[in-house]
């Protein structure tokens, strides 16, 4: 008695049961029957290397009771390879199935190899747009967004224009900036922020970004980035940073991400006076929580300790 | 995750006399909790969760080992239960029917480390260490990396895994210095740094966003081979130790990456890569120590993501692991790598 029990599709697969159990407390697992009856016929399936329609249509099932087991997903996909099923019908069940079970990692992994096996990418970046569109910051999704990039080459076909976008939308979305950065470094060979027109955009881009929200710490990092990578002096950001944080007014500080920028660049102009009291008001007025972090760079600037 | 060698500071919550109510680590609950989850087979979420048996066999036991009451699951019971997932070609499914997986692979090994099983291991398989360190070093890819399966998914987590394993297991390289070395590992340190980012912090892949958790992966896998201090120096150590140490919300938790909730697991996660890089602290510990214990549930034991949500047993041992770093009255110590 059950769903595949009673279906004439199925009466010559005689279903395995699983043989976990017996005296052993840990080893005895009780699953709901549906999905017990479920795993029993692709138990047998499995057991004889069947790969054919139906299948599909059991994985499909034991998919949306469980879409975490990864086993059912191997199988999936063996069997569309073995009889060449459609692909594209496939991506559109994934389409569905992605936005039902949005954090689960699998769905991710089995479309990339299903994409690799079509070899072409038509409509994947949109449904990727799609699923940001309910979370912008899915990890598994940016993870497959760059494999695209990469495997298909999309490096200069819109994928900066992209992030613009995403960035539009959230500024302090940080896996849009990270994006960002790949988009622009990642590829083999590229110059990237260390041409000076790409460093000069990039920069423009980030700081227009922090005249928007000054206490956000992506696009500090970015421009962090920027000049480590390009070799460039931190003076150069010297009067931008005094824009959101300057000594001369230590109760009207913007950012204290500005701040900490403003601190290293005293260093390097070994100013170690100002930088100490930059250092001091991050320890106790503007990111208290981090005081042992603060700490630790004044010491680095071997002031005595009266002083400091 | 390791236990520390030696005695510890001892479990049972005795030391713990002095602390108000609300600071105190309710270790009977949490043991109590821990063992109930073996008996709640009648619920839905049990089976669901049943690729994670292994694992959840492995975060339990932690708890226990850190609370000082290792023997709170029944050994013979895990051994049996772990053998039953064992595959000939030496790798572990997370259940029984299961495919092997790295993941479940080094939980059982991990496992068979904190229950001193590996004489079991090799009763019940002949050459059995020596056949699980060959199912792992085999899912090594030509640029380093390794895949969690069969069908080649990579990932920082599965290349700290594996160092992990074999380190435990005594087959890497520099522990066979006579035999030809199972895995490159110059390939895989090589691909970890690829992973780190321009904001000093590391990914899952190469270009990939920084995340405490790769963090962490990161960190262990250069530390098992030695290469963590040379390899970021102490400029390097700053930064990224700069990083993590922003992951500190006002609230005191910690988050995974910036703009992102706080949640107990970081705790572990970003404690002890800090731990391994000598920052630990960095941190606001009377803070974080707040925040983790607001996450207790006093009543029925276990800890949850964040305050107010229904616990769970990856978070329990996440939260309990956090403490102990914290060095939290009660608890047995921990090793971060
Ligand atoms: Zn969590």
């Amino acid at each position: 008695m059950g769903k595949y029990a009673d279906d004439e599709q199925w009466s010559d697969v005689v279903p395995l049961p699983t043989d976990e159990g017996g005296d052993n407390p840990l080893a005895a697992i009780a699953y709901s029957e549906e999905y017990e009856e479920t795993m029993s016929y692709l138990r047998a399936i499995m057991a004889a290397n069947e790969y054919s329609p139906r299948v599909l249509d059991l994985t499909e099932d034991l998919i949306d009771m469980n879409p975490a087991h990864y086993t059912v997903w191997l199988y999936r996909a063996q069997c569309l390879f073995a009889i060449d099923s459609d692909l594209k019908e496939e991506l559109e069940w994934l389409n569905e199935t992605a936005l039902t079970h949005q954090k689960n990692y699998q769905i991710w992994h089995h479309r990339n190899l299903i994409v690799d096996k079509l070899d072409q990418c038509e409509g994947e970046t949109a449904f990727v747009e799609s699923m940001f569109e309910r979370d912008a910051k899915n990890y598994h999704v940016w993870s497959y967004r760059q494999w695209l990039v990469r495997r298909f080459g999309l490096w200069d076909k819109g994928e900066l224009e992209f992030t613009e976008q995403m960035l539009q939308r959230d500024v302090r979305n940080n896996s849009a900036w990270n994006h960002r950065w790949f988009v622009v470094n990642g590829q083999e060979g590229a110059a990237g922020v260390g041409d000076p027109d790409i460093r000069a955009r990039e920069m423009k881009f980030a700081m227009l970004a922090i005249a928007k929200a000054p206490q956000n710490q992506s696009p500090w990092n970015y421009l962090r980035g920027i000049t480590k990578k390009s070799g460039m002096s931190l003076a150069h950001l010297k009067d931008f940073a005094e824009q959101y944080a300057s000594l001369d007014q230590p109760d009207n500080i913007h950012s204290s991400f500005a701040l900490d920028l403003l601190a290293d660049i005293l260093v390097e102009e070994k100013n170690t006076k100002q930088a100490a009291q930059a250092l001091d008001l991050l320890e106790k007025t503007y990111d208290p929580i981090r005081k042992n972090y603060w700490a630790y760079r004044k010491e680095q600037l071997g002031l005595p300790a009266a002083v400091a | 995750m390791s236990l520390a060698a030696g005695p510890g500071r001892g479990g049972g919550g005795g030391a713990q006399g002095q602390l108000p109510d609300e600071m105190k680590v309710v270790v009977e609950k949490h043991v109590a909790y821990i063992q109930s989850l073996d008996t709640r087979r009648e619920e839905l979420e049990y089976h669901l969760t049943e690729h994670l048996r292994i694992s959840g066999i492995y975060w339990g036991l932690t708890a226990l080992h850190l609370l000082g009451h290792p023997d709170a699951l029944p050994r013979d019971g895990v051994l049996d239960f772990l053998f039953s997932c064992l595959h000939a070609d030496g790798g572990f499914g997370a259940a029984p029917g299961h495919d092997p997986h790295m993941l479940y692979t080094v939980s059982s090994v991990q496992i068979l480390a904190m229950v001193d099983g590996f004489d079991e291991l090799e009763k019940r398989m002949k050459d059995g260490k020596l056949k699980v360190a060959k199912y792992i070093a085999g899912l090594q890819q030509p640029n380093g990396t390794f895949a969690g399966d069969e069908w080649g998914e990579t990932d920082t987590r599965f290349l700290y895994c594996a160092l992990n394993a074999l380190s435990l297991l005594g087959f890497l390289p520099s522990q066979q210095a006579d035999q030809p070395p199972l895995i490159d590992v110059p390939a895989a340190t090589a691909y970890v740094k690829a992973c780190q980012n321009f904001d000093g912090g590391f990914g899952t892949e190469p270009g990939a966003e920084s995340h405490s958790g790769q963090v962490f992966t990161c960190c262990g896998a250069l530390s098992i081979t030695g290469e963590l201090d040379s390899y970021l120096g102490e400029e390097g150590k700053d930064r990224l130790g700069a990083w993590l140490s922003e992951r500190q919300l006002p609230s005191g938790g910690l988050n995974g990456r910036p703009e992102k909730l706080v949640d107990v697991c970081y705790s572990w996660w970003v404690m002890s890569s800090m731990a391994m890089i000598g920052r630990l602290h960095w941190i606001d510990k009377a803070k974080l120590t707040a925040f983790i214990l607001q996450c207790q549930d006093p009543e029925e034991g276990g800890f949850a993501d964040r305050p107010g949500d229904m616990v769970d047993v990856f978070h329990t041992v996440f939260g309990l692991a956090g403490l102990s770093l914290l060095g939290h009255p009660g608890l047995v110590e921990v090793d971060p790598a």
